[in-house]
């Protein structure tokens, strides 16, 4: 699959601090991107750097292949995009914004038809913008973003603000995107629970620094199951398993063996119980997503 | 030309033409009435000169707070909105959207100079002034005012740009109008400095004070004045764009 963006070894410095330290993104086509982090982690910088928004202190970013330096206006007219709030005229109605959008990218009148459309604002267009819900106007942004249907399309926390019944209705429009129009998305949250839903990639960063990348399988496969036995006198359990080969890790009150299939755990509970240690409880334990993301970014306390 | 399109259209109900007339209004409706108190005077020095020169001692006061205001209404629409990366992220780079939010706000004080200038025509001919309408003279007075204007706005945008809070850009065209309306009681070295001071340094007609009368007289502006103007202009100008380009959303 080609590489739709890329960067290399980007970084963004201000002052001594590091906002963006040495991220290495891989976006291919086709894919819904999840670029997942904790607030301030560095997420809007990176996007804002592949927009051109910010300039980046080292590295560098391709996009469709070419280097975005020194392609700025022809990679732009091709990528869609909303960072941070949206952007809008208020004074100005849904329609009238999304004609100055039609002016910049020089697109049929049946393109802002249909980006209204797909966001479900047409019987709102004729609303100012200044008027609009937060919900609205995080619409609006995206139709404005889609206007020229791009085949890129970048969007920062694209469901801030927006109730239950919208943040569904966007993770739908979103994952369509890429079979319906042929664009590769590139999305940012704080939430797992939305990337997880709506991503087919993903990209954790934290403190600046991308931590893992790759597929949502590879990502959920870290989430292997553990199986968990719980004894009386788990010090001397320990040393037990381990004579017969199973590494386990003493973690709450219970010893933690990876990868243990159904004979081995029998194997394992007759073993203990044969030497005199009863066993209380053996259950498989699945580590969530979450704890993988919080373990990852070490941000165990709060988001 | 289409990013300046888009400026004008960007304007919709911002009602910036309204603001212009009215604020042009109260203009002309004080200096007519200053220069018919005037005429009515000494009804033998009624003339087209007498009306220019006041309508640029005023401008001196007005157009520097008109100007802040026209470029206030361009630039605020883009900070109140958060749509300086909206238009970045359209391939539109910032020098293009500074190039033509200036242009669009050098038009709007063309418009309201040809305005100012059917009203002065219009006042004369009502008042059956003498001598014909004399348009080379308006010319030079529309030119003039428009050079003086074009450096105001170079500075006004410069800072509306810059400073989210438009109160320091209108604060600024205050000041202007200030400096503009009492720029004539400095020293010449001292006036010079101040942008807003050409509104009547530029004027093709000035006032001469001879045996405690008052004459007005035309001159011809010395060239050095209109160059001064555009270079301080231009290097306001060229700040203003190179500052905003490297600012960063």
């Amino acid at each position: 699959m080609n590489a739709i963006v890329s960067t290399h070894n980007l970084s963004k410095r201000y002052g001594d601090a590091y906002r963006v330290n040495e991220v290495n993104l891989e976006v291919h086509e086709g894919e819904v991107y999840g670029f997942l982090g904790p607030n301030g982690a560095g997420k809007s910088t990176t996007l804002k750097m592949l927009l051109g928004l910010v300039k980046p202190s080292s590295g560098k970013v391709v996009v469709f292949g070419k280097e975005f330096d020194k392609n700025r206006l022809s990679i732009l007219r091709q990528t869609g995009s909303l960072i941070e709030s949206p952007s809008y005229y208020g004074h100005l109605t849904g329609l009238e914004n999304m004609r100055i959008m039609q002016r910049l990218h020089d697109v049929p009148d049946k393109n802002v038809c249909e980006a209204l459309k797909i966001v479900r604002l047409e019987n709102h267009k004729d609303k100012k913008a200044g008027l609009y819900s937060l919900g609205m106007k995080q619409r609006l942004g995206i139709a404005m973003a889609l206007i020229a249907f791009p085949k890129l399309l970048i969007l920062d926390e694209p469901t801030n603000g927006l109730d239950p019944a919208g943040i569904g209705e966007i993770r739908e429009l979103i994952k369509s995107l890429p079979q319906r129009y042929g664009i590769t998305v590139l999305l940012s949250s704080h939430l797992l629970s939305e990337i997880e839903q709506i991503a087919t990639s993903v990209g954790i960063i934290s403190d600046g620094k991308l931590l893992f990348q790759g597929s949502m399988e590879a990502l959920q496969s870290k989430s292997q199951p553990r199986i968990a036995i719980k004894t009386v006198d788990n010090e001397t359990a320990h040393v037990l398993l381990y004579r017969q080969g199973f590494h386990s890790v003493i973690e709450d009150d219970a010893l933690i063996v990876k990868e243990m299939n159904d004979e081995q755990t029998a194997f394992a509970n007759r073993m203990l119980v044969q030497a005199g240690i009863d066993v209380i409880r053996i259950e498989e334990r699945r580590k969530s997503l979450e704890r993988i993301f919080l373990e990852l970014t070490g941000k165990e306390k709060s988001l | 030309m289409k990013a300046i399109l888009l400026e004008f259209y960007k304007l919709r109900r911002k009602r910036v033409f309204l603001m212009i007339v009215l604020f042009l209004l109260v203009e002309i409706s004080w200096a007519f009435l200053s220069v018919s108190m005037a005429m009515s005077r000494n009804p033998d020095k009624a003339g087209w000169e007498g009306i220019v020169v006041t309508i640029a001692s005023m401008n001196g006061l007005f157009l520097p707070i008109l100007s802040a205001v026209v470029v206030s209404r361009i630039s605020d629409m883009e900070h109140t909105g958060n749509t300086w990366k909206l238009l970045m992220a359209a391939s539109l780079p910032r020098s293009r959207i500074y190039a033509a939010k200036y242009a669009c706000a050098c038009l709007l004080m063309l418009l309201a100079m040809i305005l100012l200038s059917i009203a002065i025509a219009t006042f004369g001919l009502a008042n059956g002034f003498a001598q014909p309408l004399p348009l080379s003279l308006l010319l030079r007075f529309v030119s003039g005012t428009m050079l003086a204007n074009m450096a105001v706005i170079a500075l006004q945008q410069w800072i509306s740009s810059a400073v989210k809070n438009q109160a320091f850009g209108l604060g600024l065209g205050m000041v202007g109008g200030f400096i503009g309306m009492t720029a004539d009681l400095f020293p010449e070295a001292v006036r010079r400095i101040f942008v807003w001071s050409y509104y009547t340094g530029l004027s093709c007609v000035t006032y001469k004070y001879e045996n405690g009368t008052m004459e007005f007289v035309t001159r011809s502006v010395e060239p050095a004045l209109p160059l001064a103007v555009v270079l301080m202009g231009g290097a306001v100008y060229l700040i203003g764009s190179i500052h905003m380009s490297r600012k960063e959303e």
